[in-house]
């Protein structure tokens, strides 16, 4: 009877110890591949788009990592340059501040042409900034707030300029996702474009998880996505929880608040647009404007609409911003 | 002292998975100043290699442990041990992804 007994607990002990070692280590290995990525280089410059600019270097917020970055001043109709008012553009994840997947240093250079400084930077652990855990939001938060703080109080890179009178922020995908978050608790961002956004992180990395590869595993079944997200903030302090605009959207109330997103964008569903507009107009004296671009693919609206997307964005940033000087 | 003696693998687990989680965390402090690009590897080192030895002193601590179970109560401890070592699967049920 003993005996039984005591092989059947140590079959049990072995089964849970060795299913729960797998699933620990797997996990862990997933955890260490969401939060890196090796940066991918930049390759043009606002030169290419004929525009002036000044290579500049600011410290995020709270925790002093060197981000760098482009000031693009803006050119008034008359040809001077202007950066009365800055527009602080927000790179997606996996990319930098030229971002050609979603073509963002083409928009970048279609607002300066419309009379709007620009400062486009690379957020940390991407592009030219040093290396850093990747959180989706929840620590690049920090970074825009970072660049809000250099365009208020940093050395200006272009002295008879001035400094901006007032400050805007225009983010695509994870850039705008990060906006959100740092528009929420910082009011000198004055109005907010985000465009393919996201409500939430963790559903959306939870699929992705699901399409990994780990050898000699193969495809990583889904079950081991909460454990991963559960790793990551254990094993790098990276909480992916965290990273909720939907949480927060609110607070950028009364400021203006334009939401972009494709109809046919199978990374961020159009159900996280439908969750932060809801979340948006729930505050009282909200002013939230939404376009829905007929199938776009994700942070595709640009280059799906061109001229149409700068023409609303201008337009936007016209009326929240005021005319420049 | 039969008790504890009893309750000793769960303990031991316990006390495993807070000095392997300790560790971590304090390899991750102190790499962390060298720089992302070295906190990488050296905290996935220590954190796996930690599960490696963690491992296989609960293995010791256990069969020591199997050998002795002379009673219901002792099995039954052993049974929870079983069940708080399988627990880190119950993470699974948290499972919801974007359609």
């Amino acid at each position: 009877m003993v005996m039984g007994w005591r092989r059947a607990v140590t079959g049990l002990l072995i089964v849970s110890g060795l299913l729960s070692l797998g699933y620990v280590a797997i996990s862990s290995y997933i955890a260490e591949q969401l939060v890196y990525e090796a940066p991918k280089a930049i390759v043009k410059t606002p030169a290419s788009q004929a525009l002036r600019f000044a290579n500049v270097t600011f410290p995020s917020r709270d925790d002093h990592i060197n981000l760098k970055g482009w000031l693009i001043p803006g050119v008034l109709p008359d040809g001077r340059l202007t950066v009365d008012r800055v527009i602080v553009a927000v790179h997606g994840t996996r990319t930098n501040r030229e971002s050609p997947g979603d073509h963002l240093l083409e928009l970048t250079a279609a607002l300066a042409r419309n009379g709007f400084g620009v400062l486009s930077f690379d957020m940390r652990g991407m592009g030219e900034s040093p290396p850093a855990p990747l959180s989706m939001g929840t620590l690049e938060q920090r970074d825009v707030l970072g660049a809000v703080d250099f365009l208020r109080h940093g050395t200006p890179p272009f002295p008879e300029l001035g400094r901006p009178r007032i400050i805007g922020g225009l983010g695509i995908s994870m850039g705008a996702s990060t906006l959100l978050l740092a528009a929420s608790r910082e009011p000198a961002i004055a109005a907010v474009v985000s465009d393919s956004a996201y409500a939430e992180v963790v559903p959306l990395l939870e699929r992705e998880v699901a399409k990994r590869t780990v050898a000699p595993i193969g495809r990583v079944p889904g079950v081991f996505a909460p454990a991963a997200l559960v790793m990551a903030r254990l094993l790098y302090g990276v909480d992916f929880f965290a990273a909720r605009p939907v949480a927060t959207v609110a607070g950028i109330a009364p400021r203006p608040l334009f939401l972009i997103h494709g109809t046919a964008d199978d990374y961020v569903p159009i159900v996280n647009f439908r969750q932060l507009q809801a979340a948006a107009s729930s505050a009282a004296g909200s002013r939230v404007t939404t376009w829905v671009v007929p199938n776009a693919r994700h942070a595709q609206a640009f280059k799906k609409t061109g001229t149409e997307y700068v023409t609303r964005v201008v337009a936007f940033f016209d009326a929240a911003l005021g005319a420049a000087a | 002292m039969r008790r504890l003696r009893a309750a000793q693998p769960i303990l031991v687990l316990i006390v495993l998975a807070a000095l392997l989680v300790g560790l971590t965390v304090i390899a991750r402090e102190i790499s962390a100043r060298a720089g992302f690009l070295v906190e990488r590897p050296i905290v996935l080192f220590v954190w796996l290699g930690g599960l490696v030895i963690a491992s296989a002193v609960f293995a010791w601590v256990i069969r020591r442990s199997i050998r002795r179970v002379d009673s219901t109560s002792s099995g039954l401890l052993l049974v929870a041990t079983a069940l708080a070592l399988a627990s880190p699967l119950a993470l699974m049920l948290l499972q919801h992804p974007a359609p």
